[in-house]
């Protein structure tokens, strides 16, 4: 046990680590830009009559930090409020704390990524096992060969194809947004019916992007299991065929819990060409608009939150990994 | 069912592999039987088809390769090379019992001992499910390991001689009367090895078995063996009594085989290895004997035809220049 | 492949004749390859002598916005009646300059820490293991997006220098993991037990054998850098230039709504058809290098 605890520490130590080292990245990006927003934005209140300690707080709320003082006074400053979870102001939000626009955005991103996920993970590792058996024959090249080119496609391109078809040349989905304004959120079926109609689109998109990848690695994993010598040795000692197939079955889809515990990592940041295309207020869509808005603490927190989540699965990944592999688990290994 | 030890008769026997060369023969024309309650070993280099030919035994040679022609007759089950499917099935495990070598991985990595042999009962409708389970632990017990730690145990976390003796465990466990094992003792340490054969020299005696080991050791089958079939080439070309055999080889290759071992006494340089190599699947000719190449006693004819097995006595030697001499 | 140690039979022409005869054979098996050349090859010459068949700035046609397509114009025009087809064979130019400087860099780049790192082993090759692990958990495309703040690098050559710089991970991995397996197998302690110099054993053993590992992974880096590019034009997030597919793409989406009418359609249409071309092009063109190069993985 110790041996994962030990693990699991290094893990997390180096995790903080990137986060800190994201976080001063942030950090100095946005006071280096050519310009100085900050003392700009201090010099503007300035100009508007605040006096200078209300301009300095009211600078430091937007910012994160201190207009003034030395460079490693302000980053003290802002690593502070990062812990304390202060992430600023945002600029095209007036008046809304950073971190709640991006909580209030961030559900609009995990549904697509989940459900395309899990969507994607379901058909393609079923298909994928198909596509090994049956990998001599035609339909088995298909597949293979299908999943390869989709696997191949950038996540814009589908969605522009995706949705010149489904939205234009045959109108049957929402262009875009989350729901039909004509429905009050709420419980409702009116809402909910429309919250449906508006995702199939970004969700079956961003399934059809990721499937490629599910295929592929899910027919390399049974091809594999199935020239180890213990299904050979279980077909000689008279096993059942369905013990046979759930030998293999189990055995090959191990590895790909690693690959899905990973993707979940793209949480946050993994939709953003979906989000635009399809107007879906999401993390990424908010990051692309900060950044056209120079909206920098909006900006710095989006992409502070989308590295965090791929680092966390990162090191969730692992974890679970030596959960469910008892290779991993006891750590230690018999030698003749 | 067979009450006890089944006798087994291999006849003609050919079994070929496909190539982009065409279907090359890795066992031909082999005739072998096994006398209920022998052990028999079969000696031969990589590549002289006798992983192929214990494969044939139940059915199990795997693509590209098929069995081309003879028959595998075992007593209670008929001739295998003609069984299929659910037949098969039943017919593996529960009346042929294989046992692979240590060194591969013949046990399912993400289970533990116990719940396989579970998935071994359940495979073949037995009932009595914890009785399976006290029956693998006795078995264990009796080859000396601590049988309930061992089934609660994953394949990872034995050593390789524990892993052999699952092994043999699994294939004996469901009563099977006909045990094949493939390379018992390779990649195990000496004493480990000792071990491995005085267990299944016991073993076959307690439970009344016929037993097939299949080594490129000749140490192994002298430990073990009633019998002896030497392969070469995917052809059988010497049988007989093990004593006889080892002690007055016949066959050009088995005199080869015997003269390249060293003696703990005498002279070192008495120890002579047989010139050359043997032939792959490739290079096998396609008439004459196998052995021509590196044969001392190569005559005209060996080139032409192929020598026929023939009896001498308790022995079969299939070789012109020995049939010319005990015709003499 | 030809080196002082690994040649035993026939002379060094014979070997390549051989090689040579080989690929031809490997192309012909599935033709669907030798098209991938055939396109990527189109493609090259369209960068390179496309542009000159044009004006710099193209003709405008006012009468004619959003234009359906026609024999005049195969993919119809523009929100400004300009020709499509003409702007992405013009602008092909740009994609394809960028994506050899990407290239370029990832392979220098690339090549030298990985060989670095392999051959060092030790403390470096850890660090820069470590480093390149990093990069990897740093989401490309946010990244860029946040860098696009501080830089516009909307010219090829700086897009392809930042996209070069930060996509040699791929290839340096490959290198490394050569450098360590030719390792294994003796061939660095054979040459300098034969006295080899280092250079000598990098530039005649080393780099030879891992020089199409080395191609394929650039293939495939530079495949990524034409999607980034292309979508951060698209994005909007830097400033335009002209003829560049990622603009038009935007252009047609945002501005001429090819997500809500037809009009323009074919205008988003023809650069989404490059890109795919171009890429599939691409795709089979590493698969006929797979093929030629493992030949394990041959099938019969």
């Amino acid at each position: 046990m110790t041996v994962i605890a030990r693990r699991l520490a290094g893990h997390l130590a180096r995790g903080i680590v990137m986060i800190l080292v994201v976080a001063t990245i942030s950090f100095f990006i946005v006071r280096n830009i050519p310009g100085d927003p900050v003392a700009a934005r201090y010099q503007k209140l300035l100009e508007q009559g605040m006096s200078p300690e209300a301009a300095e707080r009211a600078t430091a709320v937007m910012y994160g930090f201190l207009p003034q003082g030395s460079m490693w006074e302000q980053y003290v400053d802002y690593m502070t409020g990062l812990f304390r979870l202060d992430l600023g102001v945002s600029v095209t939000h007036p008046g809304s704390p950073v971190t709640s626009v991006l909580l209030g955005a961030a559900k609009w991103t995990v549904l697509p990524v989940l459900a395309g996920t899990l969507l994607s993970f379901l058909v393609g590792v079923i298909m994928g096992v198909y596509a090994a058996i049956k990998r001599s024959g035609k339909l088995g090249d298909f597949l293979a060969v299908s999943g390869s080119l989709l696997h191949g496609v950038p996540q814009y391109v589908l969605a522009l194809l995706m949705g010149a078809i489904f939205t234009t040349l045959i109108p049957i989905l929402p262009q875009g947004g989350t729901a039909d304004i004509l429905y009050e959120p709420g419980f409702n079926a009116g809402y909910i019916g429309s919250l449906i109609e508006h995702a199939t689109l970004p969700v079956v998109t961003y399934a059809l992007a990721s499937y490629g990848g599910w295929i592929l690695a899910m027919k390399s994993s049974v091809v594999t299991v199935l020239g180890d010598d213990f299904i050979l040795a279980a077909e000689l000692r008279g096993m059942k065929r369905t013990i046979v197939f759930r030998y293999v079955a189990r055995n090959a889809i191990l590895p790909l819990f690693t690959i899905l515990a990973l993707s979940l990592g793209l949480l946050f940041g993994g939709a953003i060409f979906i989000e635009k295309i399809f107007n879906y207020p999401g993390l990424g869509f908010l990051l692309i608009d900060s950044v056209v808005n120079r909206d920098y603490a909006l900006m710095g927190g989006a992409f502070l939150l989308i590295t965090a989540a791929i680092i966390v699965a990162n090191i969730l990944a692992d974890l679970f990994y030596s959960v469910i592999d008892p290779r991993v688990r006891s750590g230690e290994e018999v030698s003749a | 069912m067979p009450g006890q030890a089944p006798g087994v008769r291999i006849d003609g026997l050919t079994v070929v592999y496909k190539t982009p060369a065409g279907e090359l023969p890795a066992v031909r024309d082999v005739s072998l039987t096994l006398e209920p309650g022998s052990i028999t070993g079969i000696v031969g280099e990589s590549g002289s088809g006798k992983s192929t030919l214990a494969l044939s035994l139940l059915n199990a040679v795997q693509p590209p390769g098929r069995i081309a022609a003879g028959s595998v007759h075992v007593d209670g089950l008929g001739d295998v090379a003609g069984l299929r499917g659910e037949e098969l099935r039943r017919a593996r495990g529960k009346h042929v019992g294989y046992v692979f070598q240590a060194a591969q991985n013949s046990l399912n990595p993400l289970k533990t001992v116990g719940k396989q042999v579970l998935d071994l009962g359940r495979s073949h409708g037995v009932d009595d499910l914890r009785g399976l389970i006290r029956d693998a632990r006795e078995l264990l017990g009796r080859m000396g390991l601590d049988g309930a730690r061992v089934l609660d145990s994953h394949q990872h976390e034995l050593s390789g001689g524990m892993r052999q003796r699952v092994g043999i465990m699994l294939a004996l466990v469901l009563n099977a009367h006909l045990v094949v094992l493939d390379e018992p003792t390779t990649a195990l340490d000496m004493i480990t090895q000792a071990n491995i054969l005085r267990i299944i020299r016991e073993v076959h005696a307690e439970r009344g078995l016929t037993t097939l080991v299949i080594t490129h050791d000749i140490g192994v089958v002298a430990e073990v063996a009633d019998r002896l079939a030497v392969m070469y080439g995917g052809r059988l070309v010497e049988q007989g009594p093990t004593r006889q055999v080892l002690g007055d080889p016949r066959h050009p290759y088995t005199k080869g085989l015997i003269r390249a071992i060293p003696r703990l006494t005498g002279d070192i340089s008495e120890a002579r290895a047989l010139p050359g190599r043997p032939p792959t699947l490739a290079t096998v000719p396609e008439r004459g004997c196998v052995f021509r190449e590196r044969c001392e006693l190569r005559m005209d004819v060996c080139d032409t035809d192929d020598p026929a097995a023939v009896e001498h006595g308790d022995r079969i030697v299939a070789c012109h220049a020995v049939k010319v001499r005990e015709h003499a | 492949m030809s080196s002082a140690i690994l040649e035993t039979t026939g002379t060094a022409a014979t070997m390549r004749r051989n090689f040579w005869r080989g690929v031809w054979r490997v192309m012909r098996r599935k033709p669907s390859r030798l098209f991938g050349a055939v396109i990527l090859l189109g493609f090259v010459f369209m960068g390179v002598f496309g542009p000159m068949f044009y004006p710099e700035v193209l003709p405008r046609d006012t009468s004619k916005l959003y234009a359906p397509m026609s024999a005049e114009h195969w993919f119809g025009t523009d929100g400004q009646g300009r020709d499509v087809l003409a702007q992405v064979i013009t602008g092909s130019r740009y994609v394809l300059l960028s994506a050899l400087v990407t290239a370029v860099i990832t392979v220098v780049l690339g090549t030298a820490i990985g060989l670095f790192s392999g051959f060092k082993r030790g403390r470096w090759d850890t660090v820069l293991m470590r480093l390149t692990d990093m990069k990897l958990t740093i989401p490309g495309l946010p990244l860029l997006l946040v860098l696009s703040t501080v830089w516009s690098f909307g010219s090829a050559l700086e897009m392809g220098l930042l996209l070069g710089l930060l996509g040699w991970g791929g290839v340096a991995r490959a290198v490394r993991s050569q450098t360590l397996s030719l390792r294994e197998r003796g061939f660095i302690e054979a040459a300098r037990g034969l006295g080899l110099s280092t250079s000598h054993i990098v530039g005649k053993e080393l780099l030879p054998s891992m020089a199409p590992y080395i191609a394929m992974n650039m293939l495939i880096a530079v495949t990524g850098a034409v999607y980034a590019q292309v979508g951060l034009f698209f994005l909007g997030v830097l400033p335009y230039e002209a003829d560049n597919w990622g603009v038009m793409l935007n252009l047609s989406v945002f501005g001429g709504g090819a997500l809500t009418t037809t009009a323009a359609l074919p205008y988003m249409l023809a650069p989404l058809l490059a890109i795919l071309l171009l890429t599939l092009a691409i795709v089979l063109v590493v698969d006929a290098m797979d093929e030629i190069f493992n030949p394990r993985l041959r099938e019969e």
